[in-house]
């Protein structure tokens, strides 16, 4: 209770309100076998500017948290309670309010970019829609368009105006991604929750997304809320890090503490669980050895 | 593209040749006499072989079949012993009663069936959506014939506001085509509901939904734009199927289309036109199912733009 405290405590030194506070916030799922508490009392919170990142291995819950905190679960399959105030609108007391904010205050980078744009509507069909609502611009087509090339600029994608009237399936996954983040920004968001952005991606492709990402927050200052397994990209981009297991954080703090002193078994577990590229070791025994470097060469 | 079409209608073409030569041969070897039919249960033998001979029935099957393929190419497939006028001519003529039953049958269906499914999607698991379900199965389940006397009975008999047989009036397309829709609604709402719960669950809709998009457009934009493929093909098939005619109901109703044709055609043994009324309503059936292919493009832009090489 006493951290409890603490956490509501600090956002009180800043002199705004939190963009997202989270406040015991629990989610229960209905399933064939029962209820079981997916999320459990977890409580943390975002600031402009700030990036915050929930690590955990799969099935930890990380994933549950930001789709219980936009709404997006099933309303027949999660409970959900708790507080979760996003730039001051309470979501969860008022399953309305969610409306308030979507497409607004608050935006998703989904998980898989290939299947989250509808294969049958082109890309700037669905970048003016995201434009409409938004409400930003004038609903003159023209001036629709203009923003839509504008934004697709603003994601560094070639050729914009080409890009429009193309389908999902004809760009890449890379490209896709840069695409959903080009539609999350046609609302001027405060808030992106970004559901492991790249781990759908290549490797080649995850750097650029997450520079892009970064260098969106540095010029807009918007808050994220980054859903990742990968300890690369929490340490590259977070300020704070909560380490989330089995719905509940096991752990959480600076990056560079988490990184240098885990508290526990299990954030040591995913540390050393990163790959390291090394010397190649001909001995296949030395697996273990080889993590082991990989750990302290962190 | 134009390949394509040329392909797809040379492939029909083979189609309907071989369905009609094999219907062709069948009601020569299945049993029954035209000439009996014809002349009467009294005749004479040596009226019954005259009668034969009139209508070339005496020549060897791959003779008549010889014949046959050359009035084939010249769109000629000889008189109706029943009608004694051109068969095709007969089968034209009842055409356009199949097509208005068929076409009316389909628009219903399409208009009740599309917004029933997406109801029914849009509430899953409900007592509604169960007890809407229990209404398309048994809708699934009654025999047409049977629905069609019952509506017969019903609102042409003890309420007599529908015309019972024939089509001397607009309102006598109702009863037949309510006949017919029921069962369509039935399957294509549930394939519809299926189709929507399939694209309710699918990403794009849950990302669409982050965004703000309202719950009427995540509908009937995005769950629906993404059904409209095999509902099409659904609703189209069908319609090419009622277009060989519907011969249950338009028995029932007497409706004068091809359906109560090639019953009367089958019973007489009027070889010409039975091989008529398969060669007409075959390349409908085939242009109908040609035209659902050539529109998949227009739907899908997958299929419209191909596979671009993705990176």
């Amino acid at each position: 209770m006493s951290a409890q405290t603490a956490a509501t405590a600090t956002p009180a030194a800043h002199s705004e309100q939190p963009l997202l506070e989270v406040r015991d916030f629990q989610v229960e799922l209905i399933t064939d076998a029962g209820i079981v508490r997916a999320v459990d009392a977890v409580s943390f919170s975002i600031h402009r500017g700030e990036t915050v990142t929930i690590i955990g291995e799969s099935g930890s819950g990380k994933s549950t948290t930001a789709m219980g905190i936009l709404r997006l679960l099933p309303e027949d399959l999660a409970v959900l309670s708790g507080t979760v105030l996003i730039d001051g609108v309470d979501v969860t007391a008022d399953p309305k309010a969610i409306d308030k904010v979507r497409g607004r205050t608050l935006a998703l980078i989904p998980q898989d970019p290939m299947t989250a744009l509808s294969p049958v509507h082109s890309i700037g069909n669905q970048l003016s829609e995201a434009i409409r609502i938004a409400g930003a611009a004038s609903k003159d087509p023209g001036a629709v368009r203009a923003r839509a090339i504008r934004l697709l600029e603003q994601v560094h994608i070639p050729t914009p105006d080409a890009q429009l009237k193309k389908y999902p399936h004809q760009l890449s996954g890379g490209m896709l991604q840069r695409v959903l983040i080009a539609i999350a920004l046609a609302s001027e968001p405060q808030l992106l929750v970004a559901d492991e952005p790249t781990s759908a991606l290549d490797v080649t492709v995850q750097a650029g997304i997450l520079d892009l990402l970064l260098e969106l927050q540095e010029q807009r200052g918007i808050g994220i809320l980054m859903i990742t397994h990968d300890l690369g990209v929490a340490r590259l981009i977070s300020d704070r890090i909560h380490v989330m297991k089995d719905g509940a954080f096991v752990e959480s703090g600076e990056v560079q503490q988490i990184v240098d002193n885990p508290a526990t078994e299990y954030t040591r577990k995913l540390l050393a669980a990163v790959p390291v590229l090394g010397a190649w070791d001909e001995t296949p025994a030395d697996g273990t050895a080889l993590t082991t470097t990989g750990a302290s060469h962190d | 593209m134009t390949k394509y079409i040329l392909k797809r209608l040379g492939q029909g073409l083979l189609t309907v040749f071989l369905t009609v030569s094999t219907v062709f041969i069948l009601v020569r070897l299945a049993p029954g006499d035209p000439a009996v039919a014809y002349a009467g249960p009294l005749a004479t033998t040596e009226e019954l072989a005259k009668v034969r001979e009139q209508f070339g029935l005496d020549l060897p099957l791959i003779q008549q079949y010889w014949i046959f393929l050359q009035q084939l190419f010249t769109g000629d497939l000889g008189t109706s012993y029943s009608f004694q006028a051109p068969a095709i001519q007969v089968v034209l003529e009842r055409m356009p009663y199949t097509l208005t039953l068929a076409t009316a049958s389909i628009l219903l269906t399409a208009v009740v069936a599309i917004p029933l499914g997406v109801w029914m999607s849009r509430r899953p698991d409900t007592k509604k959506e169960f007890g809407v379900n229990v209404l398309t199965i048994a809708g699934q389940s009654m025999p047409d014939f049977w629905t069609g006397i019952m509506l017969l009975t019903f609102f042409a008999v003890l309420i007599p506001i529908f015309p019972a047989s024939g089509f001397a009036t607009w309102s006598a397309l109702v009863l037949p085509t309510v006949t017919i829709a029921i069962l369509q609604i039935a399957l294509i709402s549930r394939m519809v509901r299926r189709e929507m719960t399939t694209n309710f669950a699918a990403p794009y809709l849950t990302v669409a939904r982050s965004r703000g998009v309202r719950n009427s457009l995540l509908t009937w934009r995005y769950a629906m734009g993404n059904s409209a493929i095999p509902v099409f093909t659904a609703l189209g098939t069908r319609f090419a199927a009622m277009l060989n005619g519907v011969v249950v109901v338009e028995v029932v109703f007497a409706w004068p289309g091809v359906g109560s044709l090639i019953v009367r055609a089958l019973e007489t043994r009027d070889y010409p036109l039975i091989v008529a009324t398969v060669l007409i309503t075959a390349l409908l059936a085939v242009g109908v199912q040609l035209i659902i292919d050539l529109a998949y493009p227009l739907l899908d832009p997958r299929i419209r733009l191909g596979k671009a090489a993705t990176a």
